[in-house]
């Protein structure tokens, strides 16, 4: 097999002196258990593909397939070795050589098709005013809710404008389609009407992708635009009287630093936080990311579930959340357990506490 | 390993407790070290009984059993030289007992070293080796490698906090090792043999340890020195005037440099410093030790020191500290941070020239060391940084690790400290210890007549580390 993507990442699996800290809050180690399921040993799966050591199989690749690129290796890493970022390589050179599975090849077919990761037309809902908001896949999906979400926005005085979205691509780079991303980045960066100015960007996964793969666009966090303008309306916020526990999502705590920020709004609405025993930076991934829902989605339902506990082990009534995939992935695995939590968007409790 | 082989296995810890496809093979030929090796199977126990059944089969066939947590080790110990089956014991994690009143508490050896802290606070006990990898360090490995660590200077190693044990031989028979009480005596200790004994000679497969009541007080203080030599002076000194520090490590400006740039620590930018802590039940008495030691620095020409009972402030100091190892790697664009001559321990009074010989050493061989460590308990630790693409590099890199445990041995240190031999170290290690090593072979022979426990390791590795295995890095 070519190993022209991994190629560039030899060095950096060089640096990695395979200490095992990765093991540490690695939820696929967690719950699979062997070594080759923690960071640690896919990184050296990797560097056996690399070095000829090992030939690719179907077996290699499920196993590197079964991340979700929840950055808690990095976390832990006293190197800070990007193993998700040697796992996209290591996924497109396997993607090149042929192992896709036939779930992953429908979500991107899908993509390329309609323009988003659900097979339909979506619109957002027209909004003509001068701010920029990019709502992403998921969001575009729930219309209700993305309508809610730009009220919000207007509510706090942002005069939003939406425009014909097309996913950031994300989905064609965590599943190692390296030509299919380059086309779909083209598609993505003409959607924006004036790529000089900010986009708002609603979804936690697009706003972190496309600050990291499109450094010539500028994506501002819809929470950083409240966190800004909320002290204005200090006096309008009803205080909600309700205990939350909080899960952090991966992109968002450890890939964007922000992990006071969510908590505070939470304090400002009045909801009482009850922490995980896993929060901010350390906190358990719910198995959402890196392409899992599609490539194991029993793995993922799975992590899912193991969050979910640990949210009802807290004793809240609600498990609030920011990032859409988070939430969709958390409100399947929370109807196992009969109503015992709920999950809702964070966006949805201060438009509550606003209204 | 033929079919009739992982049939056997399967049957007894179960077909989901195998692997043998040659992706897995491959991740447990590794640990930390620069070796690698592929085993022939992996399995994994969850009851002494399954230990038990898989050594009888291996003895029966002449397989080589090597016992494995999580593979934190340094110079290749859980490295599968000849093969074999590879042990992984971490689902045997469970905390058994935990019996303040008898100030012990009983452990299975997949236990995390962390967790058993965590879980024995609400007690007010703690467990005090704690190795810089207690995050994923497993109670049995570090029984394995008597680890030590950051709070060694005052608590001891491993081997001072572990009365008795539950072992299964290489025969599969399970015996009962110590006792539940604090002393005792009579007969041979085997079970201070087994410590340390990285593998070779049994399957720990239960562990008492002594807990020690949790102090109140922990203050943390940061002495600067212009010259490493110096802050090596202060540690001997601290030592031998009868200060009583729970922690005293020294680190050197490659250390600090390397985690300041990889985790934004902000640590001072002078040669050297010297951590160190004191702790207790009540704050005359941990202000006595650290006033006691501060002195001491000022006396060895440290300056600018700063202590603090903040327990974020040490916290963020403990996680730089115990983040040094990997962080290397990211000293020098180019270099890469190996684990080789990592690890020994001189006499208190050689600290500082030893120090000076690590620079020394790696000054005349073209490659980059750190020195850091335990001091005060007498370890140094360094790691040897090369360009590893380079196979010249690894020539210059081996003349220097040679030089150091020359040195080390002619001042009447020892090659590890706390990491163990392995393979990487075991020429070296072979060389201080020449005149006991028949005695180490007699006792292996007695428990391990098959030599099928963690074979050709500590007395019994090859002479040469360079070629006992293949190396994990493509050389040219």
């Amino acid at each position: 097999m070519k190993t022209n993507h991994l190629k560039e990442w030899e060095n950096e699996l060089n640096i990695c002196i395979r200490c095992a800290y990765c093991f540490e809050g690695c939820p696929v180690f967690k719950e699979l258990g062997w070594e080759p399921d923690g960071a640690r040993g896919k990184a050296v799966l990797a560097y056996g593909l690399l070095t000829g050591e090992l030939e690719p199989s179907e077996y290699i690749a499920e196993k590197l397939f079964q991340c979700s690129f929840c950055r808690d290796c990095i976390e832990r890493c006293s190197a800070n070795v990007e193993i998700p970022d040697i796992l996209a390589a290591a996924r497109a050179d396997l993607f090149e050589a042929g192992y896709v599975k036939d779930s992953q090849k429908r979500l991107l077919d899908t993509i390329e098709k309609s323009g988003n990761i659900f097979d339909k037309e979506l619109e957002a809902p027209n909004y003509k005013g001068e701010k920029q908001v990019l709502l992403g896949c998921r969001l575009l999906e729930r219309k209700d809710d993305s309508k809610k979400y730009l009220d919000l926005l207007e509510k706090l005085g942002v005069k939003t404008k939406t425009f014909n979205e097309s996913c950031c691509g994300m989905p064609f780079a965590v599943l190692g389609d390296k030509k299919g991303f380059k086309a779909q980045q083209d598609k993505f960066r003409y959607t924006i009407p004036d790529r000089k100015e900010e986009v708002i960007c609603v979804c936690t996964t697009c706003v972190f992708f496309i600050r990291k793969k499109y450094p010539d666009l500028k994506a501002k966090y819809i929470i950083d635009e409240i966190v800004e303008r909320l002290p204005q309306y200090k006096d309008k916020i009803k205080k909600l009287g309700i205990k939350v526990t909080y899960h952090d999502p991966c992109n968002v705590a450890r890939g964007m630093d922000m992990v006071d920020e969510p908590r505070m709004l939470l304090r400002e609405i009045g909801a009482e936080l009850i922490e995980m025993p896993t929060n901010g930076k350390q906190a358990e991934c719910c198995g959402g990311g890196g392409g899992l829902l599609v490539s194991d989605d029993k793995l993922a339902e799975k992590l899912a579930e193991n969050r979910v506990e640990q949210a009802i082990e807290t004793g809240a009534e609600i498990l609030t959340t920011l990032c859409p995939t988070c939430e969709f992935n958390l409100k399947n695995a929370a109807e196992k357990y009969n109503g015992k939590i709920e999950i809702v968007n964070l966006l949805d409790l201060i438009y509550e506490a606003l209204n | 390993m033929g079919l009739v082989g992982i049939e056997r296995l399967k049957g007894i810890v179960g077909a989901e407790n195998v692997k043998d496809n040659k992706a897995d093979l491959y991740v447990y030929g590794s640990d930390a070290s620069v070796h690698e090796a592929m085993p022939s199977i992996v399995v994994k126990p969850t009851t002494i009984e399954e230990v038990q059944s898989i050594m009888r089969y291996a003895n029966s066939e002449l397989i080589p059993v090597i016992p494995r947590g999580s593979a934190s080790s340094t110079s290749g110990h859980t490295v599968p030289i000849d093969g074999g089956i590879v042990m992984d014991l971490k689902g045997m994690n469970k905390i058994l007992e935990i019996r303040p009143q008898d100030i012990y508490c009983k452990v299975e050896p997949g236990v995390i070293d962390d967790d058993l802290n965590r879980a024995l606070k609400p007690y007010n006990f703690f467990w005090p080796p704690a190795p810089a990898s207690s995050r994923i360090a497993t109670i049995g490995g570090e029984i394995g490698a008597n680890a030590s660590g950051l709070r060694s200077v005052k608590y001891g190693a491993t081997r001072d906090v572990v009365l008795g044990m539950r072992v299964v031989l290489a025969n599969g028979d399970l015996i009962t090792l110590g006792s539940n009480t604090r002393v005792t005596t009579a007969g041979y200790p085997i079970e201070r043999i087994m410590i340390g004994s990285e593998g070779t000679l049994g399957i720990v497969v239960e562990a008492t340890l002594k807990i020690i009541p949790l102090p109140k007080l922990r203050c943390l203080g940061i002495a600067k020195f212009n010259k490493v030599e110096d802050a090596g002076n202060a540690v001997t000194n601290v030592i031998s005037n009868g200060a009583s520090p729970s922690m005293l490590e020294l680190m050197d400006n490659i250390g600090i440099t390397a985690v300041n740039k990889n985790l934004n620590l902000g640590l001072p930018d002078v040669a050297a410093i010297i951590l160190f802590e004191a702790d207790g039940m009540i704050k005359e008495s941990v202000d006595y030790e650290m006033e006691k030691i501060k002195n001491i620095c000022e006396e060895n020409k440290g300056f600018d020191i700063e202590m603090s009972y903040d327990v974020k402030e040490r916290s963020r100091i403990y996680t730089g500290r115990k983040k040094l190892f990997a962080s290397l790697s990211r000293y020098k664009e180019g270099i890469i941070c190996t684990d080789l001559a990592d690890d020994m321990a001189v006499p208190n009074s050689k600290i500082s020239e030893c120090a000076y010989m690590i620079h020394e050493i790696a000054k005349r061989n073209n490659v980059i060391m750190s020195v850091y460590g335990h001091c005060g308990s007498g370890v140094i630790h360094t790691k040897i940084m090369f360009d590893v693409t380079k196979k010249s590099h690894w020539d210059d890199a081996n003349r220097a690790a040679t030089q150091l445990y020359d040195y080390v041995h002619s001042v009447g240190g020892t090659t590890s400290g706390e990491h163990g031999i392995g393979l990487s170290k075991a020429p070296f290690w072979k060389k201080e210890k020449a005149d006991s090593l028949n005695v180490m072979r007699a006792i292996k022979k007695a428990l391990d007549p098959n030599n099928i426990l963690n074979p050709h390791k500590l007395q019994d590795a090859p002479d040469d580390w360079v070629t006992a295995t293949k190396l994990r890095y493509i050389a040219k």
